[in-house]
This record gives C-alpha cells, structure tokens and sequence, in this order.
C-alpha cells in the first residue's frame, strides 16, 4: 500500500491509495515526538498487523528544520584547512541588519573548541601543495577522539578540485567508528563558507533525524516488499538510509512536498505554468514551477547558508495568525509577529491581539459554524471588542479589518515579486495554485494585484503536501565544479564534449549505483543533465539544460533576466549537474464528466460578507457553499464564500469558479 | 489630507521593492568579485525633485550621498527619455573615484521626470597610480578618471565615446564594461517599475504618497528626537596620520538637540590633509544621517525626510568638506567611520543606554594589481575591505569579526579569490583577545595573511593603528590594527597608509582592530 505522512506544525495529514481510491486521515501532530502519530496513522491504516509487508510509506518531515530552527541537533565537530578554523563564524563578514546598534547573529552551529585546523593545501588548480602527513592526521584523529563528538564535519578548501586530502582523513575517521560527513560527498561545489555551513548542518542533523527516520522504520514493519522514503528539498524521494546520511537535503522536505502537490494538481488541470501559495497559520510559502521544478543552492534555514539544490521556495512571515498593529508615526503594520496556535488570533478565545485570521471572521468571510467542520467554533464577538479598542485612526472595525487584510496583501505580493518580477518572470503568464487553511481567501485579491489572470484551488487544499509527496519520483542530484572557459559559440559542442563527457560520467557513476540502492530499475531512470553558466568573470551562473546549443540558450536566458547579453563575450562552465530522476507509479487521480450547471441550486446559504478589496465596505450578499457538495461542471457566481474541512475560499465580485473535472476549484475574472 | 494607514504602508513597499529589484539585478549580472561577491553597491529611488523615496539595504554610506548624485547630475545635464547620467567626481556628486554613479530619469511621458532611480557601484578599479585606486595619494589626479555627470546612454543606447574613454583609462576594462553593462540594467528595471507602479495607481496618488512617505519618515525622526534630553553633546577623536607623516588628526563635533531638531557641528576639525584620507560633505552628511537612522526602528523607510529635521554644518577646507584637488580615496572608507566614532562619543553622553562603544573604525581597504603570469600577464587590480570587531553594547557584548556602521561588504571567498587573482590565502581566522575587556566584551578582530605569487604593487588604506577604538562607561579600548609584510623570514610593520611593490612569495599580513568593551570589568 502507498502511504504518504507530512508532519506539519500542528497536523500530520496522512494521505493513502485503498482499492484504488485516495483517502486521508488527519492526526493531532507530536511536537517532542514527530514519529509517534506516524505510527499511530499506520496502525490506523493498515490495524496492528506485526507482519506488515509492501508498505510504501514516504514521509514529508520537520524534524531537520525544526533542529536547526531550535538548536536542538548534535554535538559535532569540525575540521578544516589549519588557518580557517574560523570561517563558520566570521562568515562572509556582513551584518544581517544594518541599522541596528544592537544586531545579533546566529551563532555557529559548531563552538570554537570543537573546530580543528589539519596543515594541508590544495591550490585553485586541485594541485596538492602540502598532503596532510601521517603525523598530522594521527594529531587530529586523537583530538578529535577527545572531543568525543556525535558526528564530524569535514571540509577543506578546494576540496572540490581535489578530495584526496579529504578522503584520506575520512577514511581515518570511519575506521575509527566515527560518523563523518564529508564537503565533496555533500557539495563538491566551491565557496568555502557555504560548504562548510552546509556539510556542518548535515553532521549537525545526523542524529536527531536518523533516530527518527529509524522509529519510522520500525513502525512500518520488515515486511516484504517495504520502502521507507523520505521527501527531500529538491522535491525527490530518497530512501530514509540516503536521508539519514545527508539529512541536510530534507531541511525544507514540507514545502516541497507542496509545490510538488500544486504541480501535480495543477498539471492535472492543464495549466504548467504556475504560482503555488501556500498560506498557513505563521507563514507563507510560494513558488514558481514551469513544469519542471526549479531548485536553486542560495537557500538559507535559520540563517545559514544551505547550499544542497532545494526548490525555490520563498517564505514570508505573513499567515492567517499575523498581528497587526500602528507603528508610532501611524502606519499599520501587520505581522511578522504572529499569535501562532498558542494564544492564537482573538475569536480563538485567547489572544489578545488582532490578527488576519480576526479580520476574515469580522467580514464574515468565515463562515457561521466556525472551522474544521465545526469542531472549532470562533467568537466574532469577542474579536468584534478588540477590534474596536484596537483600530486607532480608523472610522470602524471593518475599515480596520480590510486594512489589515490589505496589508498582508502586499506582503504577500511582495513575495510572489520576488520569485516571479525579480527573476524576469511575468506573472500574467502563470496560475495561481493556492492552498493551506488562508490561501483561498486571499488568492483571487493576489492575483488582481499582480494581473494573474487564474486561480486554482486544488482539491485536497489543507492536505496537499501529502499529496505531493505521494506522488513524488526519487530525485539525485549530483554536481562538480569545473570552472573552464567555453571556447565560442560555433563551436561550443565539439570543443567541450571531452571534459564535460569526463565530468558527467565521474559524477553519474555515482548516480547509477544510487538508483540501484534506491531499487529503480534502470529503464524507470530519466538523467537531466544541466550546466552552471556565466560570463567569464561574472560571479553567479544561470543553470541551462545541457543538451543541443546550451551556449545559445545562455545568450537568451540571460537577456530574459537581465536585460542584456552579448554573444562577443567569452562564457565560463562553473558547475556541471546531473539529476537523477526514477519515476514512480502514477496516482489514481479520477476525472468526472464536467456537466455544466448552476452550483446555486446546492448552496448552504446566503449571508453579509464584506469584500474590501473593490474599495467598499458595504456587506454583499454572499453565497456560502460545501465543498464537499460542489461536482464537476458547477458554476459559481460572485460574491462567494466556499468552506470545507481545513480551508476557506473567497470569490470576490468580478470574479467566477467553476469546479473541474478532478474536482478542483478553478477561479477566472468574470467577462466584462 | 491624511494618509490613509494601509495605502502608506503599500507604498512605502512598493518603492523599497524597486530598490531592491534593481539591486538583485545589479548583484547577479555583475562582473566583478567586489559588486558580485562583496556587494558594494547601493540603488535607490528619488522623487521628481530629486528626493530619495527608498533605498535597497546595501552600504550605509551611499545613503545620504545618493541624493548629491541627483542633484549634480540634473543640475548639469538635461536628461531627456532613455539618458543615463555617469558620474563619479567626489567634487561634484561622488564621493571617491571608485564609485560610479548612474542616474535615469523616469517621465512617465511627460516633459520633467517624475522620478529619478540611481545605482553605484564601487568598480575594483578607475585608473590612476595605482592598481586598485585605493592607494596613497597627494591629490584627486592620482587617484583615478574624474568623471564629471555626462550622458552614458542616450536614447536608449549606449554612447562609445564616453565607454571607450573610461575603458582606456582603466587596468580591467573588460571586467568595466560587465559592472557598468549590470548598472545600466539595474536602472531600466527601476525605471520599468516605476512605469508600471504609475500606470496602476495612477500619477496623482502616487504623487500624495510621495509626499506623504517623506512626512512619515519625517514624524519618525521628530519622534525619536523628541526622546533625547536637550542639550549640546561633544565628541572628539582623531585620524592617526594622512599617510605622509602627518597627525594625529582631530574630528570634533558638537551635537545640539533643542525639541524636535538637531543640529550637528564639526567647527574644530583639522583642516583638509596632505593624503587621501580628506571626505567630502556628502560623506560628513551620510554618517550623521546613519547614526540617527540606527536610533530608529529597523523597518523606517529610508527616505529624504529622515534628514529634514536634522542639520549638518561642516567647515569649508576641513577632513569633513574638502575642497579640490585634495586626495579623497580614503574619505568614504576611513574618515567615514571616524566620523560615525565621534557622533556616537558625543550621543554616549546623551542616551548611555542605547549606543555602543567604538566599533574598528576603519574598513582595512586592501588593494593589489600587476600581471598574472597565469593569463598571459594580463593586468589584474584587486580591491578588498577586513571586517573586524564591533564595539561592545550595553548589556550585550560586540560581534567578532564582522563589518561594522559604514559598510556592510562581503569576503571574497578563498576559493573565489585564489581562482581569479595570483594569490594565496594563508590564514583568515579570529584575532582572539583583541576585543577591549568591559562588563560586555568588545568584539575581536581578524587576521588575514596573503601571499603574493608573483610581482605585486600594493596599497593599503587603513587607520585604528596608533589608538584603538574606545572603550564606554568603564570599559576598555579594542586592540590597534596591525599591518606587517613577511618576506623569508623577515617581518616588516608597515605604516597604516602606504604603496609598495612586494616581490614574489611576499606575504601581507593584516591583525584588524578589535571593538572597544563596555562597563567596567567585574561589575554587574
């Protein structure tokens, strides 16, 4: 039986293939014990059974994140070339904030006596310019049994270039028993700071994640036929053995489980070229997918670089318990204070202070019964008398509540500039996948704000990273720097074919013996093989395909981005990639016929609901609707209100859905 | 009328976005390690008048400086749709050479921009005596091409006189034409962007917000000064030397906060200097408008209405507002951080409780050039600044290592540097023990050793090396910088400021200084 887990904050969805059908289970999550209801769910599933067999259970986990969030992963040390023990610390130098007297930064994840200098060197070229002698790697070796420490970082400079130094003291090291992670294994890719950041988080994680990807296997049992599998960052499947050595590729294995659902949702539908937003109740993630997922190594996780490939997902502090509040000279701000679950907003009962999941419910945007079916009632009075002490200037509480919905707006649009605007992307060109509790009530005000001509919200919004996960391929990704000049245009294919034919099939060795741990027979095995550009003396490279005239598609895409090229310049191979990709099996997703019809005849209700986004605050009457009663081929008409187990959606005037045949809401400006 | 609370906030958004966007593009197309890797670069946005809206968050000291670029550039030129203005003359719109600024209107159609978007970057190299153009100097000539504002792009093209004129007066034209080819692209998209921000809101709102955003800025300042107790606050501490034997060299001011106003002072500084170390008043005007900046909350925006209540009076001739042909190289590098030193001594005596004691106080600006036997002895110029420790803070000790007030530039990685420049990296680590003791420590310095793999001329800019950064309300100085050559087995010191050729094998090695402790040791 295929079974996927996403841990999140407060639930783990559960999502799973019974006689062909998806069905999902929703669990209370354990924030001491992430792999507790894990084992609950699949007690649930599949009954006590103590000979369990063909579980393929994939789980999406915040174990990684939340250690390093937390501080709460291994004691490790680490060794570097003698001379740049520091380095983790100084850092690239810079201060996070700039105006601030009182700035702090994160400390380094390894303290300075556990960091270790081994005399050695290798230059730029991977020359060996002094190899570590026996005398040096015995003087290490002892001190570090010393510090008797959980796991080991390694990471010399050019070791990219070179790993002989390094290997030799791994060895050293693994036939000591210690566990050792190593920079060229991790990241053979230079800039020395972010290896070593980057190999450190990975030793750091070790522990914490491999015990708890060693529970989960446990409960899924020895059985014949069992896989365990672990959602990594780049949006890959790797087994919980590979994951349990590279912990530091599940950092954002959440996330991605989710842009991989709003992909999948939305490929389904027709649409490839898509925004996912996945509003939750702290924070917003979003992501732009042009059929295949992009991944990027800038990404940083409680501050620190964190160079593996990860999708490109960007998160801002805006979510449905953000607080909103003046500022002294008068401006409203609204989060990235939130009350979380715990006060949480003002209608909850607790919180004291007004929050965007408040002002939805001072609209009447949410719904009488409150949320989670009404498992979860919300006291709109009680928000109603904060909002009223708190609205300062402003001349009432609804004036108020569409502010704050308002600016949660443009940060939100913010965010969606960043990865679309900013990277060359239009917005008009993409569809807007939202999900997560908010996403829906805010999506189609996004999307007038951006000219995004398209809203959809999939089927399974409050469980769509399960889904993503389900239906995940395994995903490798191996990369070298290589840094040579490509000689010219013309004759770009034949002058580079030998070094770069050498470079894949060093890397992709490696990739081969991979899949096959990973049991993918060779035949389900896609390689895609990209390239790490840049003008010759530029410092970040644009990553292109390497198949056909990849120089010619660099001109372009760099003109796309930046505004300019220049075909007379000399260009620069930085990285070569190859990611591995072993497809699995498709999921039982089922089409119904859309038969064309007005939703109006299976509404819930009419009532007052304010959309302020039109400038008004008058109250429309709004339709509310059942998520679970709209079919393929219903209309609906604006203004509307859909609610549904874990999520709510908003079609504000000048707007209108209709339900596709997979059952996802699909949401267009009306015609005019 | 009163600004709506929420529409404020949109804007104030929306403006430090395009900021930022042209930042992003600036950063990732450009060529060299110091705007790709170190950042040294700012891009902001102005009003029609020509005053800033928003600043992305890059170098403190472009902030205040940004506007005189404007204001030369409009003042001389008549920027028509699709111009671009270049500059670079401390005298006229800089600050020092290196600096290269481009501004481009935005008309929105009309006759008069309404807004103009500015982006500068510090190019590793502008000619002059020596690679790098950083070095020791006796006057403005010596440092490098003296752009005055001219058009660098007319109507949408590029002008190849002007580029061809700046590309032969340079060492790395190549790499030139890459950072300005990146700085012309950083403008259009503002440009583009304030089109579209137009275009959607329409030009009268946008015109009230403007407003609006500056009067916003405005009340914050007021706000803050408010909270200061009146009176006159004085500070004074010293430059070491201009490089030519020259110093101590005082810097004084006395700050006058009377209600919602403040009025900064530097009568009493020591006249202009023999070396390059002289700022111009842009520079004087940057610090002060950092310093108070940094008595706000973080997320102010960084608008021309910061600075309406606040005065700055510099002396004509003085290190603080020099006058032509003084060398200015090290003003906005060096002097700029004394200057932040000396306001912050004199605020100390104001609010004790919300300023740190003396961070470095100097940038330890590194630059180096010659042919690299590696690439057929084409010339290479290197340019790079040592962070160091930062001052200790009442209740919360310094950061070791780290850049400090006037800068925020990034390392160049070891295995970027070594890959493009004949060098090698010996040892960057802590300089440990070298923050002032203090009930909260000041933070430690850093030492850094290069060695040269070939013939290399050298400059070295630095300061904080006969006195070391103070110590506040008991506690002590941070350790002076050292600067040393080691040749065999030799160890030369070397002065704070000097130009030399180091053979092969040389090694430079920089200890920079350590912040300045806060309260008295032991005590609690």
């Amino acid at each position: 039986m295929r079974i996927a887990i996403d841990t999140g904050g407060t639930f783990t969805d559960c999502i799973f293939v019974r006689d062909g059908r998806l069905e999902i289970l929703k669990l209370p999550s354990a924030r001491q014990d992430p792999a507790r209801p894990v084992a609950q769910a699949l007690e649930t599933i599949l009954g006590p059974s103590r000979e369990r067999a063909g579980v393929e259970l994939t789980c999406g986990t915040t174990v990684g994140t939340n250690a390093l969030l937390e501080r709460r992963g291994g004691r490790i040390a680490l060794v570097t070339t003698a001379g740049f023990e520091d380095v983790i610390e100084i850092g690239r130098q810079d201060r996070p904030r700039l105006y601030d007297f009182f700035v702090t930064r994160p400390e380094p994840l390894v303290p300075r006596d556990r960091r270790f200098g081994l005399r050695e060197r290798v230059d730029a070229a991977g020359r060996s310019l002094e190899a570590p002698s026996e005398e040096e790697l015995d003087r290490v070796t002892g001190e570090l049994e010393r510090a008797a420490p959980e796991a080991v970082a390694l990471c010399l400079l050019f070791s990219f270039a070179n790993p002989t130094h390094e290997r030799a003291l791994a060895r050293r090291l693994r036939a000591r028993g210690m566990r050792v992670s190593v920079s060229h294994e991790v990241l053979a890719e230079f800039r020395e700071y972010e290896r070593t950041a980057t190999v450190l988080a990975n030793a750091y994680l070790t522990p914490a994640v491999s015990g708890y990807l060693e529970a989960v296997e446990r409960s899924a049992g020895r059985g014949r036929g069992t896989r365990v599998g672990v959602m990594q960052s780049n949006g890959g499947i790797a087994s919980a053995r590979a994951a349990a050595e590279e912990p530091v590729r599940t950092v954002l294995s959440g996330p991605a489980g989710g842009a991989l659902g709003a992909r999948g949702a939305a490929s389904l539908a027709g649409y490839d070229r898509i925004i996912s937003f996945d509003m939750g109740g702290t924070s917003t993630d979003v992501s732009l997918i042009e059929g295949e997922l992009r991944t990027t190594t800038e990404s940083h996780v409680a501050g620190l670089p964190v160079a593996v490939p990860m999708l490109e997902i960007h998160t801002v502090g805006a979510g449905g318990g953000s607080i909103a509040r003046f500022d002294d000279a008068g401006a409203m701000r609204v989060g990235p204070e939130s009350a979380g679950a715990d006060p949480g907003p003002v209608c909850y009962g607790r919180g004291e202070q007004p929050t965007v999941t408040d002002a939805h419910l001072v609209l009447g945007r949410l719904g009488a019964q409150g949320l989670l079916g009404g498992k979860f009632p919300l006291d709109e009075a009680r928000a109603r008398r904060c909002f009223e002490r708190a609205r300062g200037p402003l001349r009432s509480v609804e004036a108020f509540a569409a502010g704050i919905l308002a600016v949660a707006d443009t940060t939100m649009e913010k965010a969606i500039r960043v990865i679309s605007v900013e990277r060359g992307y239009d917005p008009r060109d993409y569809t807007l996948v939202a999900f997560g509790g908010a996403g829906g009530l805010h999506a189609c005000q996004l999307a007038d704000a951006l000219g995004i001509p398209r809203v959809l919200i999939p089927k399974f919004p409050g469980a769509l990273s399960a889904l993503g996960i389900l239906a995940a391929d395994v995903v490798k990704d191996f990369s070298r720097t290589l840094r040579i000049e490509a000689p010219c245009a013309e004759s770009s294919g034949a002058a580079l074919r030998g070094p770069l034919a050498c470079a894949f099939a060093a890397i992709e060795a490696r990739g081969w013996r991979e899949m096959k741990s990973e049991g993918i027979a060779p035949k389900r095995v896609r390689i895609e093989r990209l390239l790490d550009l840049r003008y010759l003396g530029q410092g970040y490279e644009l990553t292109i395909s390497a198949r056909g005239d990849f120089l010619s598609r660099f001109h372009q895409t760099h003109e796309q981005r930046y505004g300019y090229s220049d075909r007379s310049w000399r260009v620069e191979l930085v990285n070569v990639r190859s990611r591995f990709i072993g497809q699995t099996a498709r999921l039982p997703l089922r089409s119904r016929r859309e038969i064309p019809r007005d939703a109006a005849r299976v509404a819930m209700g009419r009532r007052k609901a304010i959309f302020p986004g039109a400038g008004s605050l008058r109250p429309a009457d709004t339709t509310f609707y059942d998520r679970a009663r709209l079919l393929p081929g219903h209309r609906l008409k604006a203004p509307a209100i859909v609610l549904e187990y874990s999520a709510t959606t908003a079609i504000p005037p000048g707007w209108q859905g209709r339900v596709d045949r997979y059952e996802n809401l699909v949401l267009e400006p009306a015609r005019r | 009328m009163k600004p709506d609370p929420i529409r404020l906030e949109i804007f104030k958004n929306l403006f430090h976005s395009v900021a930022e966007e042209m930042g992003a593009v600036l950063r990732r197309s450009a060529f060299s390690p110091n705007i790709k890797e170190r950042r040294d670069y700012s891009c902001a946005v102005f009003n029609g008048a020509g005053e800033a809206l928003a600043m992305g968050d890059h170098m403190p000291v472009h902030l205040g400086s940004m506007p005189m670029s404007v204001a030369a550039a409009v003042a001389e030129l008549d920027l028509l749709p699709g111009d671009i203005a270049l500059l670079n003359d401390p005298f006229c719109g800089g600050t020092h050479l290196p600096d290269l600024t481009m501004v481009m209107p935005v008309h929105l159609g009309r006759c008069a921009p309404g807004f103009y978007v500015a982006s500068r970057a510090h190019h590793a190299d502008v000619g002059g005596s020596q690679p790098g153009s950083m070095g020791l100097s006796r006057d403005i000539c010596q440092e490098g091409i003296r752009i005055p504002p001219v058009k660098i792009f007319m109507n949408g093209r590029i002008v190849p006189g002007i580029l061809a004129m700046i590309l032969r007066n340079v060492r790395t034209p190549r790499e030139r034409e890459g950072d300005l080819a990146a700085q012309i692209a950083a403008c259009r998209t503002g440009a583009r962007r304030l089109d579209e921000i137009v275009a959607k809101y329409g030009r009268g709102e946008v015109g009230r917000y403007e407003a609006h955003l500056l009067e916003y800025s405005e009340r914050m300042m007021r706000s803050a000064l408010r909270r200061i107790p009146s009176g006159v606050y004085r500070g004074e501490d010293a430059m070491d030397d201009d490089g030519w034997g020259n110093g101590p060299l005082p810097i004084r001011v006395a700050i006058r906060i009377g209600g919602e106003r403040a009025e900064i002072d530097f009568e009493g500084t020591a006249p202009q200097c023999a070396g390059s170390v002289n700022a111009v008043y842009a520079i004087a005007y940057s610090a002060a408008l950092y310093v108070f900046r940094c008595l706000l909350p973080e997320e102010v925006p960084m608008t021309a209405g910061l600075m309406r209540p606040i005065r700055v009076l510099a002396p004509l001739g003085t290190l603080v507002n020099a006058l032509p042909p003084a060398a200015v190289a090290g003003g906005n590098v060096e002097t700029a951080q004394r200057i932040v030193d000396v306001l912050l001594k004199a605020l100390a005596r104001a609010v004790p409780q919300r300023v740190p004691a003396a961070s470095q106080g100097t940038m330890n600006n590194v630059t180096f050039g010659g042919r690299d036997p590696r690439r057929a002895g084409a010339l290479f110029a290197y340019y790079e600044t040592i962070a160091g420790g930062m001052g200790a803070r009442p209740g919360l000790e310094g950061l070791s290592g780290i850049h400090t007030h006037m800068t925020n530039s990034l390392n160049t990685p070891v295995e970027v540097l070594e890959h493009e420049i004949p060098v090698r990296v010996r040892r960057y680590s802590l300089r440990r023990g070298s923050g002032g003791a203090g009930r909260s420590r000041g933070g430690d310095g850093i030492v850094r050793e290069i060695e040269f793999l070939t013939p290399t001329q050298l400059g070295i800019l630095s300061d904080r090396r006969k006195r070391g950064p103070y110590g506040l309300a008991g506690g002590e100085d941070g350790a002076v910088g050292v600067n040393e050559l080691l040749v065999g087995d030799e160890v030369r010191s070397l002065p704070s400021k000097c130009a030399l050729d180091v053979p092969a094998g040389g090694v430079l090695r920089v200890l920079t200084p350590g912040g300045g402790g806060w309260g008295k040791s032991g005590e609690t």
